[in-house]
């Protein structure tokens, strides 16, 4: 199977919206029928704008927005099925990308007390939450891990 | 991004992490934002906006103002 960009960042999302995470550069290979290498060299190529980060020294998916490859404070969760958000805002993104409700499982950054969110694409959250915007958007994609 | 309950935890943890007051937003306005930053990658309509597309929805979401000026 050929990797063009269309069919890699399918696949990278079909993966994540299955599994919960982002497909390993060996999955990647697996399924493309190609090595690792090419995969880590196909995967670092794509030009997608801040939407599919790659790990500077290991290669691997680092977050394919708004899914976080790992663990983080916001789990998104429908029946089954659960993801992790990179923050606040990409916790709202995964019902958009989905198209269905997810109830978020969060805490207060300050506090630390537990917070459920419903988390739904066709009406916002009832909850009285606030986001905190740490930096302003001319460094949103300075160092996009902090913000 | 991260969320707090409310503003005055805000000011609690900024204050207690010596951190930048930043700008607080309603989670439903935040919604707003996601709303029209988010599509489907798994669209093949799907493609990446520009600059000036993303500014239009941090502007429709009810942001203004220098705080939420992209760089050029």
């Amino acid at each position: 199977m050929t990797t063009n960009s269309d069919s890699l960042r399918s696949f990278v999302y079909d993966h994540l919206v299955a599994n919960g995470l982002p497909p390993t550069l060996d999955e990647i290979a697996r399924h493309f029928g190609t090595t690792r290498s090419s995969a880590r060299q196909k995967l670092a190529a794509l030009k997608i704008g801040k939407t599919i980060l790659v790990h500077p020294e290991s290669g691997e998916i680092w977050m394919a927005g708004p899914f976080a490859a790992a663990k983080t404070d916001y789990q998104a969760v429908a029946g089954d099925r659960s993801w992790w958000a990179n923050c606040a805002w990409d916790m709202l993104g995964i019902p958009m990308v989905l198209n269905e409700p997810v109830q978020v499982h969060t805490k207060c950054t300050d506090c630390g007390s537990p917070m459920t969110i419903d988390c739904d694409p066709s009406r916002p959250p009832a909850e009285k939450a606030v986001v905190h915007f740490l930096v302003p958007a001319r460094r949103w994609y300075e160092d996009i891990a902090f913000t | 991004m991260s969320i707090f309950r409310s503003e005055e935890h805000v000011r609690n943890w900024t204050t207690a992490n010596d951190q930048d007051p930043g700008a607080i937003v309603p989670l439903a306005q935040v919604w707003k934002l996601a709303k029209g930053w988010y599509a489907d990658p798994r669209s093949r309509s799907w493609r990446p906006r520009s600059r000036d597309e993303l500014q239009a929805v941090i502007r429709s979401a009810g942001l203004v103002g220098d705080f939420w000026e992209l760089p050029n």
